[in-house]
């Protein structure tokens, strides 16, 4: 019944869209991002957006908590089914989830990447080469990005000070590096500091930059890698009386940092492109389902870097992470 | 079994059992002056800050008032020879709740202080309901409390998650900051400075760096807290009862103590002090999260032990809990100033926990206390 429901609305569905589609109209996709938050949230309007061009059909199922043993049974249960063509998933991580997304695929589920990706990233020539394409930011150049705007807000020296939440998680990793690198190879000037690790705790990230401003009177800007570094970081640059003396960079332009922004307490936040990730990883299925062979095996989605003065021109504000009404 | 009074005076014990029990007195103190004194001398060599600040000291009294008020409450329910396991996640409902009923309250044009208290209000009440059930389930049902509250952190994490709106609550009054974050005193060092209270002095730009805020409100709220605890463990009926319940169940009940009733009230404390800790982090970072007391439980619970709280039941203090609270936040500090990973702070508690947990064994050997608990 079920089968037959879906197959009378795919044939609605054909009559009513174009020649291209009438291919894509026979495959179902599975999305799987990491966790539970806005900017997988946006992400998912992008994968529904495209479903709904396309005329595709996608289920979605959310991991409560970031992790492989979170990810990892909702995979397994996706793959059960037996009706999914593909899945576009964000690995929660990028070695221990080759092995359940080998199994998908040994089940005849095709995989897409966005967001986060397996092994090092390169499908061409890395050590995991069986995904179609990771579709996402490029980690370490939005590191690269933060420090430079950093940099700039800052006048090219001083010292600043980086607050991460976890280590060996690539895309944290990936802000730091990038953030390290800049500063070390253009601006010879700026010292930096840290990372200390909070944990995911925004008191102790709070705690952390108070204790290197003590440490620091000079300090000149902190770049917190994800809302909740930022939101302690700048809390304790604020209560030292160092608010727009201090600027915080934040990764990241979900709701809450950018209502940071609006009370001084970040001064700069870099929006990735969650809704581009997710609308192409669905058009990428839908290509390759049709025959398309020359798909990209690495798509970079970019970055709005948005401060006070931008924040309300739509051509940035359009990158905020809304979700819902 | 005759010491249902907690801790009776040592009749003329040999001198190494009186030494033992003095250190398990006051290794506590001995070890957060021997580590106060460690870091006075080596953060400057290491970096050339001074550690011995005001500013440093209240900054660290801020760092803690999560993890102490978790713990507080926690302290009645160990020293219950209890557990409750669903603190940190009471704290991040009551935090959501919070900034709710604060947003709408001052949406619908309710002033600021009056937000504020209703946000205060809806803390404590959720916290307490999920105390009530908690503690209902474990005295009138007789289910283990390890088991109950480990159920109910689950329950209560999901119900913060579905009430918060992506795992934040924003939109919170800017103003709300200043409950927060500003106190009760403040010193502006420097010429053209001075000491007030309860108002901030009107300065900017340097000024402002020059400022100390002495006793946040925060801070001061957890300090009432740890005031009132004192008095009911010490001071109350309840609290001896509560001693006397985690000393030897069974003679509680023959002593005619309404344990039930009792414990039912222990795990709404638990709860509440947890609420208290999420209205003030909502009021700090002025948001409500769903996730802010996720990584807390174990350190209030290492604080409590560290305090010289028996996990067996009928001896602790709140002061050794104060004192637990303030090396765990010590240490972070310290070891950031120092530039040491942060994550030492994790072995070195983990070693102090056990060493408590030892002293506290030797001092039971010393009084010939065996098998204590029911």
């Amino acid at each position: 019944m079920r089968n037959a429901s879906t197959m009378t609305a795919a044939l609605l569905g054909t009559l009513l869209l174009s020649s291209a589609s009438v291919s894509a109209a026979d495959i179902k996709i599975g999305f799987l991002p990491g966790v539970v938050d806005p900017f997988y949230q946006v992400m998912q309007l992008g994968v529904e957006a495209a479903a709904k061009d396309l005329g595709v059909e996608v289920v979605t199922q959310v991991p409560p908590t970031w992790g492989v043993e979170a990810q990892t049974p909702i995979l397994d249960a996706m793959v059960a089914r037996g009706d999914l063509n593909y899945i576009i998933t964000a690995p929660t991580d990028k070695d221990q989830m080759v092995a359940p997304l080998q199994a998908a695929l040994d089940a005849g589920i095709k995989i897409i990447t966005v967001d986060t990706f397996l092994g090092d990233g390169d499908y061409a020539k890395g050590p995991v080469t069986f995904p179609i394409s990771y579709i996402g930011s490029d980690n370490v150049e939005g590191g690269r990005i933060s420090a430079r705007g950093l940099a700039k807000a800052i006048g090219g020296k001083g010292t600043v000070y980086i607050n991460s939440t976890n280590p060996n998680v690539s895309s944290v990793e990936g802000r730091e590096q990038g953030f390290a690198e800049v500063m070390k190879n253009e601006y010879p000037d700026i010292k930096v500091l840290g990372p200390d690790y909070n944990l995911d705790d925004q008191n102790k990230a709070a705690q952390q930059t108070a204790a290197v401003i003590e440490q620091n009177p000079d300090l000149a800007g902190v770049f917190g890698t994800n809302v909740f570094s930022a939101g302690g970081a700048g809390n304790a640059v604020v209560n030292a009386g160092l608010g727009g003396h201090v600027q915080v960079v934040a990764y990241d332009a979900t709701a809450e940092a950018i209502e940071l922004m609006n009370k001084g307490v970040v001064s700069l936040v870099l929006a990735q492109k969650p809704f581009d990730m997710g609308y192409m990883a669905v058009q990428f299925a839908v290509a390759d389902h049709a025959g398309v062979t020359s798909l990209p095996r690495r798509v970079e989605t970019g970055f709005a870097i948005i401060d006070k003065d931008n924040v309300s021109d739509p051509n940035f504000s359009r990158f905020i992470y809304k979700v819902g009404n | 079994m005759t010491d249902s009074k907690a801790m009776p005076a040592e009749p003329r014990l040999p001198p190494d059992k009186r030494f033992i029990l003095l250190a398990s007195r006051l290794w506590a103190w001995a070890f957060l002056g021997l580590m106060i004194a460690f870091f006075i001398i080596v953060v400057p060599l290491s970096g050339g800050a001074t550690f011995l600040t005001l500013r440093n000291a209240m900054n660290i009294l801020v760092a803690i008032t999560p993890v102490l008020l978790l713990g507080l409450g926690q302290t009645f329910v160990i020293i219950s020879a209890g557990i409750d396991l669903s603190v940190g996640w009471v704290m991040s409902l009551a935090s959501v709740v919070s900034a709710h009923a604060i947003r709408a309250s001052f949406n619908a044009g309710a002033p600021l202080f009056l937000a504020a208290t209703l946000g205060f209000l809806a803390a404590v009440a959720a916290s307490a309901g999920v105390g009530l059930v908690n503690g209902l389930i474990i005295a009138k049902l007789k289910v283990p409390a390890f088991i109950v509250t480990l159920g109910s952190s689950f329950i209560v994490r999901g119900m913060a998650l579905l009430f918060s709106e992506n795992t934040t609550v924003i939109g919170l009054p800017a103003d709300i900051r200043d409950y927060g974050n500003e106190s009760l005193f403040y010193v502006v060092n420097g010429e053209g400075g001075g000491f007030y209270a309860f108002f901030r002095p009107d300065v900017t730009g340097a000024m402002l760096r020059q400022m100390d805020r002495i006793f946040t409100w925060p801070v001061v709220i957890t300090a009432i807290v740890v005031i009132i605890c004192m008095f009911i463990l010490n001071r109350t009926q309840f609290g001896r009862h509560t001693y006397a319940i985690g000393g030897n169940m069974q003679a509680a009940l023959r002593t005619g103590i309404p344990v039930d009733r009792h414990i039912v009230k222990l795990y709404m404390l638990s709860s509440v002090t947890a609420g208290i800790a999420g209205f003030l982090s909502t009021l700090r970072f002025t948001a409500g999260s769903a996730v802010i007391g996720d990584p807390l439980l174990l350190s209030s619970i290492a604080a409590v032990i560290i305090g010289g709280v028996s996990l067996f039941g009928g001896a602790g203090s709140i002061m050794g809990t104060v004192i637990g609270a303030l090396i765990i936040a010590v240490l972070t500090t310290g070891l950031v100033m120092m530039n040491v990973q942060a994550f030492w702070q994790f072995i070195v508690v983990g070693a102090v926990v056990i060493i408590a947990v030892l002293i506290d064994q030797s001092r039971d050997l010393v009084l010939g206390r065996r098998g204590r608990g029911s």
